[in-house]
Order: C-alpha cells, then sequence, then structure tokens
C-alpha cells in the first residue's frame, strides 16, 4: 500500500526577478512500511523536499498524496492537525524549545493527544532509557551537548508512535555508537510497528539501514539502490559507488 | 552598500519596529512641551484659589521630564542591546566603533529631533485643549487662548537635548566596553533556570513584608504612633517593605508557584503552557527588577490620581457639608438684606432658622477609645454644639434621648464613636444623661460652629432649658436660605457676592468652586503626570516583549512545524501576555489601594467611587499595552513558519 505518493513537484524560492528553481519536477513514490533514504550533495535540494513532503513547506507545483489524502490541496489547519497527530520530525537543526527541558521537549507531542500521564512517563522512561538521555532529562538545551540535543529531537519524534517519521541528518551530530544506537531505534520501529520512514542523510553508513536509497541532484531524482536481499555490508558498498559517481561529499 | 544607504535602511527598519517608542518620546515631548506652555502662560496665575497655577504646573513639568529622561535612556538601553548583532556584523565586515557611532549617532538625531519636532507641534494644538480641560475641571467659564510661546519652545529643546547626549553617551560606553564575541551573545540564554529552595525563602520573606507593611498602613493613623517622628519610621517602614517585598516577590515568589506548578506537571506540559509559565519562568529573574520598578510607578500613579481625584469628587459634597444651605448667615440681619435683594430679584427661596448654643457635652462613654487621657480635649466636657429636634424639622427625640449628627470623615478616622451609650449634658451645673441614638450623616449648621465635631440634637423641651440658662452671648443662631429654584443658584450668588456682611456669611457655590480649583488643578497635573507613567511603564513592558518575543521565534517555528496551528500558539501567547501585565498591574492596584485606604480621609469624604473610577480608567489603558504585546506575537506567529 502507498502511503506517501508525490508527482512533479516543483519548488522555487524567491521572488519574481530572481527566481531558484530547488526541486525540478521530483516524483517519489513511498510504500506503508518503508524506510527511505535520501542521499545528495549539500545544496541539492533535499531538506526543501522533506519539507514539502511533509507538509510544513508548500510545492510550487506538483501534487502530493498522503494516505490518499492531498496534501496540497489540504488547509493549512489541516495540514497541522495532521502534522500533530501522525507526523515525527527529527530536524537537522535539532529544534528543541529553549525554554523546556529535555523531558519537557520529548513529551511535548503527547499533550496533544491526550495521553494518560502514567503512560505518557512509561513511554519516556523506556524511549530516554534506549536513548541515554535519563541523565539529562532536567537539563535545558543550552546546557548539553550536539550529540545529546539530537537523541532528544529523536525521542520526540518517535514518542507518539506517528505513522511517518521524517528525519534530517538525524545522525550528524553523533559519535559512531550513538548514531548506530539511533539507527537501529529507527530499524526496530519500522520493523516492529511499521512506521514509514524518511531520512536525510550523508552518511552512507546511516543509509544502509534503510531499506532503499533516493539519491537526488540539482533538485532532480538521480538514481535509486535497492537493498533487497543484499546483506548490509553489501548495501553500503553499493551505496558507496553510486555516491562516488554523483561526486557528493564522500565521508 | 554606501554609509548613508545603511542609515536609511536602518532607519526604515527601525520605525517600523520601534513605532511605538516614536509614539512613545512624542507622547512626552508633546506632554512636556504643552505642560510648559501652560506654565509660561498669563491666564493660568489668573485662577484665583489657595495654588498659584504656574507652580504647580511647573513642579508638575520638572517630575515629568525626570520620568521622560528615565524612560527614555532606559529604551535607549534596551534597543542597543538588541542590535549588538547588528553592530557586531558591521565591525566584523571591517567598520570601526567610531563609524559606528556616528552612524548610529546620526541614525538617532534624525530619528529623535524628527520625532521632536512632531511632538511639540502636537504639543501645541493639545495645549490649548489642556487649557480647555482644565478649565472646564476647575470650573471657570474662561475661552481658553493660547499662543506659541517661544519660550517653552526654547525649553524643550534644551531639556530633551540634554537627555539626548546623555543617550549618545550611554552608547558610546556601550560600544567602547563590548566585543564583536560579546555582541554576538547578547540574547539570553544562560539565566539561572533551577529554582532552588532558597527561592521559597526568598519569596516568602517578599510576601512576609508586603503584608506587614499593608498590615501596618491599615492602622497607619488610628493607631498612636508616640510622636510624629514615629509617624515617619512607619511610613517610610511600609514604603520599604511594600517595595523590597515587591521586589522578591518576583524574584522568588512567582519563580517557586511556577517551579511548583511545573514540577507537578512532571514533564508532562501542554502547549498553553509551554508558551506561557515556562517562557515567563524562562526570563522572570532578569525581570523582577523591572517588574518591580513599573509594579512600583503604577502604585504610585495610581494611587497619587485617585487622592487627587477624591478630593476633587468630594469638593462638592464637602462644600455642602461646610455649608449646611444654599447660602448661610450667623446674622439675622444680614441675612434680611440677603432675602431683600432675592425678592426684589423675584428669586423665591426657604428660610431656616436653626438656633445653636455650645453646651460642654460629656462623650467619654461612647468614644471608641480605651486610653482617652492623651486626648488634646477634655472628652467629660466637650463644647458641642446643640439644637433642637423641632428645628430640624424631621427628627423628633424623646426628652431623655439625643441624637448625634453631621460628623467629619477625617475626624471620625481619630476619633471613633461607638453605635449607642450614653451621653451627659450640662443643665443648671449638673450633668444631666441622655440615651445615646446614634450618629446621622445630616448637616444642619455650618462647620462655623462645629469645626467638624457632630451636633447634638435634643428634644425641644430640654433645649428650652438649656436655652434660658445660657448667657445671651453664647446663642448663636444658623439662618439658611434654600433656593426653591435651583436655577437660579448662579443669580443668588452673584448678589450674594455683590454684597458686603457684617458677620460670616457663606456660599455653598462658592464654597464649591474655591474647593474645585485648588483640588481641580491639583488633580489635572497629577493626571497628567500619571499619564505619562502609564504610557512610559506601559510601553517599557511592551519593549521588553518585543524582545522576548523576538528570541522566542525560533521556538514559534519549531511549534509550528510540529503542527501546533496559529491558534494553539495563540492561546498561550495571551496567557502569558495576561501574566506579564496582569501581575504587575495587580499587584499595583492592590498596593495603591492600601495606600489610598490609609490616609484618604485627609482628601476627601468619599473613597470608593473616585478611587474605583480612577483603578477602572487606569486598568483599561494598561490593558491596551498588553493587547499591542499580544498583536505583535500574532505577527510574529503568522511569520513564524
Ligand atoms: N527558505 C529558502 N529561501 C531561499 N532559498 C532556499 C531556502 N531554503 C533553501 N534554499 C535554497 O535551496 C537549495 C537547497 O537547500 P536545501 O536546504 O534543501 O539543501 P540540502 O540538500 O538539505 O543541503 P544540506 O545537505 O547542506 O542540508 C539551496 O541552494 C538553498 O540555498
Ligand atoms: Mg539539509
Amino acid at each position: 500500500m502507498v502511503i506517501l505518493e508525490a508527482t512533479n513537484i516543483h519548488k522555487t524560492y524567491g521572488t519574481k526577478k530572481n527566481l531558484q528553481e530547488v526541486l525540478k519536477g521530483i516524483d517519489l513514490r513511498v510504500e506503508k512500511g518503508e524506510f527511505l533514504a535520501i542521499m545528495g550533495p549539500s545544496g541539492s535540494g533535499k531538506t526543501t523536499l522533506l519539507n514539502v513532503l511533509s507538509s510544513i513547506d508548500r510545492v510550487s507545483e506538483g501534487a502530493i498524496f498522503i494516505e490518499g489524502n492531498n496534501v496540497v490541496a489540504m488547509k493549512d489547519r489541516e495540514l497541522a492537525e495532521f502534522r500533530k497527530r501522525h507526523v515525527g520530525f527529527i530536524f537537522q537543526e535539532y529544534h528543541l524549545l529553549d525554554t523546556l527541558t529535555v523531558k519537557e521537549n520529548v513529551l511535548l507531542p503527547l499533550s496533544i493527544t491526550k495521553t494518560p500521564k502514567r503512560e505518557a512517563e512509561k513511554k519516556f522512561a523506556e524511549l530516554a532509557a534506549e536513548l541515554g538521555i535519563i541523565d539529562i532529562q532536567n537539563h535545558y538545551p543550552s546546557e548539553i551537548s550536539g550529540g545529546q540535543k539530537q537523541r532528544a529531537a529523536a525521542a520526540r519524534a518517535f514518542i507518539h508512535e506517528p505513522s511517518i517519521i521524517f528525519a534530517d541528518e538525524p545522525t550528524g551530530a553523533l559519535d559512531s555508537k550513538s548514531a548506530s544506537d539511533l539507527l537501529h531505534k529507527l530499524q526496530q520501529l519500522n520493523k516492529k510497528r511499521k512506521t514509514t520512514i524518511i531520512m536525510v542523510t550523508h552518511d552512507p553508513v546511516a543509509a544502509s539501514f534503510s531499506g532503499r536509497v533516493v539519491f537526488i541532484k540539482d533538485g532532480q531524482l538521480y538514481t535509486q539502490l535497492y537493498k533487497g536481499t543484499e546483506t548490509r555490508q553489501q548495501f553500503f558498498q553499493a551505496i558507496m559507488q553510486t555516491q562516488g559517481v554523483l561526486g557528493g561529499v564522500r565521508p | 552598500m554606501s554609509m548613508k544607504q545603511l542609515l536609511f535602511r536602518n532607519l526604515k527598519q527601525n520605525i517600523q519596529h520601534y513605532y511605538l517608542y516614536v509614539f512613545a518620546l512624542m507622547f512626552a515631548s508633546a506632554l512636556y512641551f504643552a505642560f510648559v506652555t501652560l506654565q509660561y502662560d498669563p491666564s493660568l496665575d489668573a485662577i484665583k484659589g489657595g495654588v498659584k497655577g504656574a507652580a504647580a504646573v511647573r513642579t508638575g513639568a520638572v517630575l515629568l521630564i525626570v520620568i521622560v529622561a528615565v524612560f527614555l535612556l532606559y529604551a535607549n538601553a534596551l534597543f542597543i542591546q538588541r542590535r549588538g548583532h547588528e553592530i557586531a556584523l558591521l565591525q566584523l565586515i571591517g567598520m570601526t566603533k567610531r563609524n559606528i557611532f556616528f552612524m548610529l549617532a546620526a541614525e538617532n538625531v534624525i530619528l529623535y529631533y524628527g520625532t521632536l519636532i512632531i511632538g511639540i507641534l502636537v504639543g501645541f494644538a493639545a495645549s490649548k485643549l489642556l487649557m480647555m480641560i482644565l478649565f472646564k475641571i476647575i470650573d471657570i467659564p474662561l475661552a481658553a487662548s493660547l499662543s506659541f510661546s517661544g519660550r517653552a519652545l526654547v525649553q524643550t529643546l534644551i531639556v530633551f537635548s540634554v537627555i539626548d547626549v546623555l543617550m549618545m553617551g550611554m552608547n558610546h560606553l556601550f560600544l567602547k566596553k563590548q566585543t564583536i564575541l560579546s555582541l554576538f551573545r547578547t540574547t539570553s540564554t544562560t539565566e539561572a533556570k533551577h529554582v532552588s529552595v532558597w527561592n521559597m525563602v526568598v519569596g516568602m520573606v517578599g510576601i512576609i513584608l508586603i503584608g506587614s507593611g499593608y498590615g501596618i498602613s491599615t492602622k497607619l493613623f488610628s493607631s498612636d504612633w508616640k510622636s510624629v517622628q514615629g509617624l515617619f519610621m512607619a511610613m517610610a517602614f511600609i514604603l520599604g517593605a511594600v517595595i523590597i517585598g515587591t521586589y522578591l516577590f518576583f524574584k522568588g515568589t512567582i519563580s517557586f508557584l511556577f517551579h511548583l506548578w511545573r514540577k507537578q506537571k512532571d514533564g508532562y506540559l501542554s502547549i498553553n503552557d509551554v508558551l506561557s509559565v515556562s517562557s515567563l519562568m524562562f526570563r522572570m529573574k532578569s525581570n523582577a527588577l523591572l517588574l518591580t520598578i513599573i509594579t512600583t510607578v503604577s502604585a504610585i500613579a495610581i494611587g497619587l490620581i485617585s487622592l487627587s481625584y477624591i478630593s476633587y469628587y468630594s469638593a462638592e459634597r464637602s462644600a455642602q457639608n461646610y455649608v449646611a444651605a444654599d447660602f448661610a448667615f450667623t446674622d439675622k440681619k444680614d441675612a434680611a438684606r440677603f432675602t431683600a435683594a432675592l425678592r426684589s430679584h423675584d428669586i423665591r427661596y426657604r428660610e431656616t432658622i436653626i438656633d445653636v448654643i455650645e453646651a460642654p457635652t460629656d462623650i467619654s462613654m461612647i468614644l471608641d477609645i480605651a486610653d482617652q487621657s492623651r486626648l488634646q480635649f477634655q472628652p467629660s466636657a466637650a463644647p458641642l454644639s446643640v439644637i433642637s429636634d423641632t428645628s430640624t424639622g424631621r427628627i423628633d427625640v424623646k426628652p431623655n434621648e439625643a441624637l448625634l449628627t453631621g460628623y467629619e470623615d477625617l475626624l471620625r478616622q481619630f476619633l471613633p464613636f461607638k453605635e449607642t451609650g450614653t451621653i451627659r449634658l450640662e443643665e443648671n451645673g449638673r450633668m444631666v444623661p441622655l440615651h445615646y441614638l446614634g450618629m446621622k450623616k445630616d448637616y444642619y449648621v455650618n462647620y462655623h460652629f462645629t469645626y467638624g465635631m457632630p451636633t447634638v440634637i435634643v428634644d425641644q423641651t430640654m433645649f428650652d432649658r438649656l436655652q434660658k440658662e445660657t448667657d445671651p452671648q453664647k446663642k448663636k443662631v444658623h439662618i439658611g436660605i434654600h433656593l426653591t429654584d435651583e436655577t437660579n443658584i448662579e443669580r443668588a450668588d452673584q448678589l450674594f457676592q455683590r454684597m458686603e456682611f457684617s458677620s460670616i456669611a457663606d456660599s455653598r457655590l462658592m464654597m464649591s468652586r474655591h474647593q474645585k480649583q485648588t483640588f481641580g488643578l491639583i488633580m489635572f497635573v497629577v493626571t497628567f503626570l500619571g499619564l505619562a507613567f502609564l504610557v512610559t511603564s506601559g510601553c517599557i513592558l511592551y519593549f521588553k516583549q518585543m524582545g522576548a518575543g523576538e528570541e522566542e521565534r525560533p521556538n514559534y517555528t519549531i511549534l509550528r512545524k510540529l503542527g501546533f496551528t496559529e491558534k494553539d500558539l495563540l492561546g498561550g501567547i495571551r496567557r502569558k501576555q495576561l501574566f506579564y501585565f496582569g501581575i504587575p498591574l495587580l499587584l499595583g492596584l492592590s498596593h495603591s489601594y492600601f495606600a489610598v485606604r490609609s490616609g484618604w480621609f485627609f482628601f476627601g469624604t468619599e473613597l470608593w467611587t473616585p478611587m474605583l473610577t480612577v483603578m477602572a480608567i487606569y486598568t483599561a489603558c494598561y490593558s491596551l499595552f498588553g493587547v499591542l504585546s499580544v498583536r505583535y506575537d500574532k505577527q510574529l506567529i503568522r511569520k513564524a513558519l
């Protein structure tokens, strides 16, 4: 079943005089329960794509359907409602609220669904242990490191068990151990809960956790790789090769 | 980009951004100029009465400029800090501090003097309006005519230039002290946010201080301090305790209460909480001093305006109490001459004649004071005015009873009476006990007879006996003239004023006018000062909230990305501004209430109506700034995604 279908996505920034076309007609189809990675050189439009797919930003042209809903035609209020309940975000810049402690940040999405407090507490304890943020749960974002912020942001994306998670460079600030912990967590959510995951990354190792890698270049789909039955190692090699051809930044 | 372009671009941005600052500066200069124009206007000195008009206005102008100066300097400090980022960037691209200073100075001069000129023009227009309002308040039927005063212009320019120089000096110091790195870090991220037990202690001390200040204030004038010095000590203590208490309240109590509340939530906050309580807590400590000042300033403004309005409002009432008829005489011949004049002008009237005798009265048993030995008079033989029940025309007391009436509120505070009891009147050298029926409000005879003390009403038979034995010298009479048709009052008053009388004679209208002039002028000056207080403190809170909103803008973006709608966010914002503007206001209202209550009786006869009126108007005007803040945040939220 297709959860997300985007056809002929265009996105232009700037004024009439000074137009910059960032996305130049991208088609993308994501199956329910898929773990998709998006790769591409810096500035190629990955974050922009993620933004329009997740309805944070509007497309200039094209159609997007999520679970059969025409996102382009939806009102801002409906989109917001959809994001609040069904989408989890891990942003490139973490996006934690500096006025809240780590725990408060993480629990924020639950306040919408009116989850009972005991249950919320339980969920938090579980996630915090897995992501290693228990010790810093009462700290403010300005008091923790980049990697810790990233893990807190990930916890916030997972806590309300969204049906789809958008992650922009979720491992960018993490050491390899924390990174693989987080990726395993993503993989586990994907396998157990059938959560759809769309993840932007520069890191071929991170990408190798996914089931499919989409490469974009200059705002267009360049190619894609399926993991299929390959092992992660083999998949990793394939990604490295494609990336070499693409001329992206090598890790 | 050339320096000039940069300058104008900045200027344009700043005007958009700081329109309220521009407005406040304009308002301040207009008000000041209007005041100074009034001060130099000769017609103001024509106002008769106890206070010299120009002197009152001049004092007002001095106070006004102090408020304005503090406000402008503070606002300037806020703005320059806000622009730290921009300044650092300019330095990074190679501008020297000197260059930047001159750029800022040029910007400032254009903005400042441009606004000042407009303010002065507005002020000139307003001065006429002010004059008209003043004349209306003090009930002078004069047309306001004003000419542009060169002296006022020069004085305004000089005063505001001095402030401007101070502002530039401040900017200069700011630039000199800062390094590029520190400028990039101007936004506050490292406020101590963790709340300790210490906060609770501090908060408790704050509440105790405020409470004790209030407590003492309620019995400031009723309890007997050993001396005037003691009284002043008590006042100083109240002032200090309440102000320090307020500061500690903001610094400790609020943070602590919020903390408790937040702790109880245990990390599970709703979007409303996130945008109100957490956001407030995040900045509460650095705001404590500011909020204390705002609270104090509001309290002072509300208190002073209330008191002056109480005086003004009571002017008519106290004139009524002082003069117990439209016109009152103490000599039958004077009264006859006046009534003849009335008749010749076809003005109809009613005459009441009340015989008054002064008799030593023992009120020691109904005085509600335990220790009467320290009183200035003999309560067992107080010289009170006595009248008969029939002469009042509507009251009947039995031969062994007595009623008291017409007691001044001010005295009542110091010499409270019981509800019932026994008083004794001297008759034939013997003290006759009478059953005391209570205190009525009506005044039957003039202030000249009673000096504020109550009048005793006894039965006619008793009165006749008393009068028989009284020395004819001590027999007095009150002749009250009541006009049948009150619309004739102006004409009658003119007649009254044209005549000369051999004994004491009063016109209620004249008395009321006189009171209104004195208190109206004071109220006028105080109200406009209060207005200046209000506008400046409102603006400062607004600027602060603008800055805080700016700092929180990324948070709005995040929340909107996560799927919270503008409406979701706005709910929290409203609550935040309600707290931020509401707490100082409530505290200020409460402070001023206790301040006014402790001494209002010195100012007039009516507490609630004038005080509540002033409070309501103040609250409404002040709330405007809260509304503006919400509006500003609303725009921020809309643009956040
Ligand atoms: N709000 C915006 N306004 C104008 N241009 C933008 C905006 N956001 C992105 N761009 C432009 O769109 C292009 C793609 O940006 P995007 O952030 O999508 O790249 P990216 O692939 O995520 O890069 P990176 O890997 O560095 O995160 C860039 O050239 C950027 O300058
Ligand atoms: Mg990006």
